[in-house]
């Protein structure tokens, strides 16, 4: 009687049994590649936005500041998407024939929302604040990133947990005097880490690594 | 360290502080031995609807679409106004004052606003039927706005009907009306206080001349105001103020659960609950037990129909002891009660000016004009209960107006029946019979915000909309006026009643704003109207609306005439009607907050029950949960039986609203008709019930014995007097344990958060209950699964009793997560999902959580509950944006618990800091805390001496819950103290 398995099964068998083992914890690895790397985050993805808005031209060339627009900033959780209305107060009078703003003046006579494509998203379960991390002087730019050489938007840092956390447990290269908040080439006089500690000591600047800081 | 002489582990215990306490029958009689397990019997089971092919199949499923996983969602939207509006802030919550009707009485209310949708409501501090708290039904009236069975659009026969074309039909049968004068036309309304629908009707009235308003509240408190007729000569409504009675007898009163201003009566109750030296001592005589009854220092338990031999015993002693003769006409000798009511009558006329009789409305008239006799006699007129016109616009809305609408109905001479009350069909009287008269009339125009069985019998079904959809005022029972302002424009195509009514006078169109706001403006006129109607609004009512207080005096006379005219009652079984905790008169039904809201004093849920005393079970030969034929007058029901300790012997005591004919989803199937017994002669008690056993048993779910905690001394209660006594006793409640681990030191903190729950403040309501569940999105779980103790509540209230089954006295104790310093939960968690923040507060981490359940396990309070289902599955739109949006919806096999609110700390802490300053430390107020009408419930931070829970922390009474076990609860709770009067020890 021949034998039941043949000289190539064990070999067979131990191949099975690298790809069981390594494939269940290559999967969980690759998944936890895949959230750290840039495409699993989402950065730098393009994004098409259904009005071409040009953050470029508009902090750079004409300056405005940040909060003309994102006018919640400094006191509500949201920084605020700019209303239609808000649009209009330049591009009533300026550039108002241009078909790049067809959209934006259709949204203004129909009623019709523009509806944007969100860039940065964190998880529901995250509760994120901009008036804190604004009034403590944490720069626009810290997270949002060189908006000013943007034409497009798009997400420049990971938005992970450990990328929050390495702020909130080490912020002073991250802080500026909130006068300079939405400056997009403010840099520190001197050392970061001591202007930072300098700053932190002016403000009050607390961070907290309680899970309750952003999860409810 | 001394020996603890500590009642623990279901040791037997001596009287006093921590007398044996006991949660139901079955527990007592089991005692001391503890409970087999901490949970019910299946509660750990996995759900059986996963059979081994759909496992097979959803494992196929899974595999077949995990490369799925590669594909990334879809990026979100973000949408901007077109022109924002200039009172709305994208992510931040706003508020908005408006109100509520209460029995046709307005309550003020203040309603959080998220990006303009509401998403709790919570009570006018401003409003004097209010004062800042409310209750389970207020509070979770939100969630009939967002429920998905409502109904919608307008209906007539089989045709749907635009808003248009409803009000042009509903105008052309005006105009067909109108020749005859409105002979042939009716209108069945609920009592109102509305002013607005008090112009509307005169208008109609002005066009149609002979139609007619039938007011009908199966809830009525005609008889109240027919006593006050008999006594003074005119209908007025009594009002009570506790703050300044010493002493208090209600006669079948529930002022803190259901009668007058429960809210502000609670308030004041509460207030006269602390201080040992100046403790109000209530009395109370009735047959259910309510939670009145709960926090009486005497309840004398008795069939309603004694009620008014007591009350007259009562004044039979204060004429005869208290030189009083002008009383002696209407006393009686006691019968049973004479200790009683001499020692009443004594306590009353020590306390005169400063004493207080009160009388339920489910009392006949004649009680109400003898308890109008005693106060004045007592010299209480004026001062804890003053009289004043009637607010609603009927004064009489019991059965009378009713009987005389069917009999026309009957005969035919109504053509066109409008029907604003809510589900007349299921709430008029059984025998009046409206459910055959109903169809005599040939269009039944039938306003309802959902379908039930008198809307199923319409012509015309229009769907109705939430008071927070609509424009409306309402009056208090003071008279203060407030104008109800909606918080969201009508989701659904809906009406509201003004618009209905308005109809008929061809003004709909013009829209209830407009209406509401024109009849105010003729009424208040002046240039300043605009300015003064946005204070009105901002505000919550019109200041200086009140009516003043009539100053009567009791025609003796008349009051003993008909106290003497009240026949004796006849012997036999009683049976007796009540509202319910929870569904009202039934409008709740379908309200699955409600109907999972633990009955305040028999925890039942999901079910109405006849409830009757362990004496009359034995002498009935029945058992708890038995089924039983319930028969009087030819008419019977089948009801389940729920032995509850402390009811009266010979009575039996069904709630009202169940078992509606017409149900949706939540409602189906849930409890059976008390009202097919009730008649219009006597719609609250009668005698000569029959009670037969079917000998099936009824599926009744309570939850009074759910997450037990083993009989250890948990709630505990002193007469006052013994309190100074009791402090060694205390001290081992309280203050350091010796322990291996050095505690953490949190006083270098800015802040160590804490509560603090005075029992002897706390009426048992459950307001907190409800509340929570808005606050932080809780789930409803159903029947099924509450009978297996996965109910969500974080917050529950226990109800321990005391003393006998027969008459014992009761605890009530709310209990949510207590933020051990040294929290059990946290050892046992193998992923760290529950662990402790700087500040102290124990933290759930969602994300972190897979689900092993050994925290709850490991918790001594059984405060944690876990999502055995996902609950949030089958979320609809609309309720989705019932959701608070500060608070992380849970997803199934999550552990979850009470977050002390940290989304409110979190909220005050950034604008504080934003702003350059501390929290206050009374600044942050958790939702249990504000919704509480009792404030029985400090929150605040202990590292400021200065805050109330710091101070309550340091007060005589504090004590720590299972302190033994070396916890560090940050919930403390204040001993409940009792008034007995010593001659009726």
């Amino acid at each position: 009687m021949s034998a039941l398995f043949s000289p190539r099964s064990n070999a067979v068998f131990r191949l099975v049994l690298v790809l069981l083992v390594g494939g269940a914890g290559g999967s969980v690895a690759a998944a936890m590649v895949y959230w750290r790397i840039p495409y699993g985050t989402g950065q730098a993805a393009p994004i098409v936005q259904p009005v071409q808005f040009d953050h470029r031209h508009h902090v750079r060339d004409d300056l405005i500041d940040c909060r003309y627009c994102h006018t919640t900033v400094e006191s509500a959780p949201s920084a605020g998407i700019p209303p239609t209305e808000l649009c209009l107060n330049c591009h009533s009078q300026v550039w108002n024939k241009s078909p790049l703003l067809d959209q934006v003046r259709a949204s203004w006579f129909s009623g019709e929302p523009i509806r944007w494509v969100r860039v940065h998203k964190l998880p529901d379960f995250v509760y994120f604040d901009h008036s804190i991390h604004v009034s403590k002087g944490v720069g626009c730019v810290e997270c949002h990133g060189r908006v000013d050489e943007m034409p497009a938007i798009e997400q420049v840092q990971p938005l992970t947990m450990g990328w929050c956390l390495d702020c909130h447990r080490d912020p002073y290269a991250h802080l500026r005097p909130p006068s300079e908040v939405t400056s997009m080439t403010w840099k520190p006089d001197g050392d970061p880490v001591e202007v930072g500690r300098a700053l932190a000591e002016k403000n009050d600047v607390h961070p907290r690594t309680d899970c309750i800081t952003c999860h409810r | 360290m001394p020996p603890l002489g500590l009642p623990i582990y279901g040791q037997a215990r001596a009287p006093g502080l921590s007398a044996p306490r006991w949660r139901s029958t079955a527990e007592q009689a089991r005692a001391p031995e503890p409970a087999p397990g901490e949970f019910p019997e299946g509660a750990a089971e996995p759900p059986s609807a996963l059979g081994r092919r759909s496992f097979v199949q959803l494992v196929g499923a899974a595999a077949g679409l995990a490369g799925l996983a590669a594909c990334k969602p879809p990026r979100q939207k973000v949408v901007s106004f077109v022109r924002p509006p200039p009172e709305e802030t994208p992510s931040v919550a706003a508020a908005y004052a408006t109100a509520a009707s209460r029995g046709g009485y307005g309550v003020g209310l203040v309603v959080t606003s998220r990006e303009g949708r509401p998403t709790k409501v919570e009570g006018n501090p401003g409003h004097p039927a209010s004062l800042g708290g409310s209750d389970a039904l207020l509070q979770a009236d939100l969630l009939e706005l967002y429920d998905p069975s409502r109904a919608r659009g307008f209906v007539r026969g089989r045709r749907h009907l635009g808003r248009i074309a409803l009000l042009q039909e509903l105008s052309a049968l005006a105009r067909a009306q109108e020749r005859e004068g409105g002979a042939r036309l009716r209108f069945l309304v609920e009592p109102t206080s509305s002013p607005t629908l008090g112009d509307l009707r005169r208008r109609i009235l002005q066009r149609f001349p002979r139609a007619r308003f039938v007011a009908y509240s199966p809830l009525s408190e005609a008889q109240a105001r027919a006593g006050a007729e008999i006594a003074f000569g005119r209908p007025l409504d009594a009002s009570w103020s506790l703050v300044d009675a010493d002493v208090v007898l209600a006669l079948d009163a529930d002022l803190l659960g259901r009668d007058g201003e429960i809210l502000r009566q609670a308030r004041e109750h509460a207030a006269r609950r602390t201080t040992p030296a100046a403790l109000s001592r209530l009395y109370v005589a009735e047959g259910g037990y309510t939670i009145t009854g709960g926090v009486a220092d005497h309840r004398f338990r008795m069939r309603s129909a004694e009620v008014l031999p007591f009350a007259r015993a009562v004044a039979g002693e204060l004429a005869r002891r208290h030189g009083l003769p002008a009383l002696a006409p209407l006393g009686a000798p006691a019968g049973g009660w004479s200790k009683q009511a001499a020692a009443v009558a004594d306590d009353l006329w020590r306390a005169r000016g400063r004493s207080l009789v009160a009388v339920g409305p489910r009392q006949p008239a004649a009680l109400h004009a003898l308890a109008a006799a005693l106060n004045d006699a007592l010299g209480n007129s004026g001062r804890t209960v003053t009289y004043r016109p009637t607010a609603l616009l009927d004064a009489d809305d019991g059965p009378g107006p009713l009987a005389a609408l069917v009999a026309e109905l009957g005969e035919g001479a109504v053509d066109a029946l409008v029907v604003t009350a809510w589900n007349p069909l299921h709430t008029a009287p059984a025998d009046l019979d409206l459910r055959q008269a109903f169809g005599r009339a040939r269009e039944r125009i039938v306003l309802a915000s959902r379908d039930g069985e008198t809307s199923a019998a319409a012509t015309w079904r229009i769907a109705r909309s939430h008071p927070l959809e609509a424009w409306g005022d309402l009056r208090s029972r003071d008279g203060t006026a407030s104008v109800a302002q909606p918080l969201i424009a009508p989701l659904l195509e809906t009406l509201s009643e003004v618009e209905l009514l308005a109809a008929f006078v061809d003004q709909a169109d013009r829209g209830d704003h407009a209406l509401v706001q024109d009849g105010w403006r003729a009424r208040v006129g002046g240039t300043g109207f605009d300015r003064a109607w946005e204070g009105w609004l901002a505000a919550g009512l019109v200041p200086g609306s009140a009516t003043a207080a009539e100053p009567v005096a009791p025609d003796l006379s008349r009051v003993a005439a008909a106290v003497r005219a009240v026949p004796a009652a006849a012997p036999g079984l009683e049976v007796s009607f009540a509202s319910d905790y929870r569904v009202l008169d039934g409008r709740y039904l379908e309200n699955a907050w409600l109907q999972e809201f633990p009955d305040p004093i028999t925890k039942l849920t999901w079910d109405n029950a006849a409830q009757l005393s362990p004496a009359t079970a034995r002498k009935l030969d029945l058992e708890d949960r038995d089924e039983v034929r319930l028969a009087v007058g030819g008419r019977t029901v089948e009801a389940g039986v729920l032995v509850v300790p402390g009811h009266a012997d010979d009575a039996v005591t069904l709630t009202l609203g169940y078992g509606q004919r017409v149900a949706g989803e939540v409602g189906k199937g849930s409890g059976f008709d008390a009202g097919a017994l009730r008649t219009a002669a006597a719609p609250w008690f009668t005698q000569g019930l029959e009670v037969t056993r079917t000998g099936r048993k009824a599926d009744l779910v309570a939850t009074q014995e759910h997450f037990s905690m083993q009989g250890r001394a948990i709630a505990l209660a002193i007469d006052a007097p013994e309190l100074a006594g009791a402090a060694a006793e205390l001290d081992e409640h309280r203050g350091p344990q010796p322990t291996l681990q050095a505690p953490v030191d949190y006083s270098k903190q800015d802040y160590r958060w804490g509560m603090a729950i005075d029992l002897s403040r706390c009426i048992g309501c459950g307001a907190c209950t409800i509340a929570c569940q808005a606050e932080n999105n809780i789930p409803t779980v159903g029947k099924y699964q509450v009978s297996r103790s996965r109910e969500m509540h974080w917050l529950r209230v226990d109800r321990y009793f005391e003393g006998t089954p027969e008459d014992p006295t009761s605890v009530s104790q709310p209990l949510a997560c207590v933020h051990c310093e040294a929290a059990p939960c946290e050892y046992v968690c193998p992923v760290n999902a529950t662990v402790h923040s700087e500040e102290g507060l124990n933290q759930m981490v969602y994300n972190r959580c897979v689900g092993t359940r050994y925290c709850s396990n490991n918790c001594p309070y059984k405060v944690r509950r876990f999502n055995f289902l996902d609950y949030h599955q089958r979320m609809t739109p609309t309720l989705e944006m019932l959701q608070n949006p500060d608070v992380t919806v849970r997803a199934r096999g999550v552990m979850e618990k009470c977050t002390y609110c940290v989304q409110r700390i979190e909220r005050a802490r950034i604008t504080d800091r934003d702003a350059g300053r501390k929290i206050g430390g009374n600044e942050v107020v958790s939702a249990c805390q504000q919704a509480c009408p009792a404030q029985a419930i400090a929150f605040g931070n202990l590292n400021d001496p200065a805050s109330d829970v710091s101070r309550w922390h340091q007060d005589a009474r504090r004590y720590d819950l299972l302190h033994e076990l070396g916890t560090r609860p940050r919930t403390a709770y204040l001993v409940r103290l009792r008034n007995p009067n010593p001659e009726l020890a």
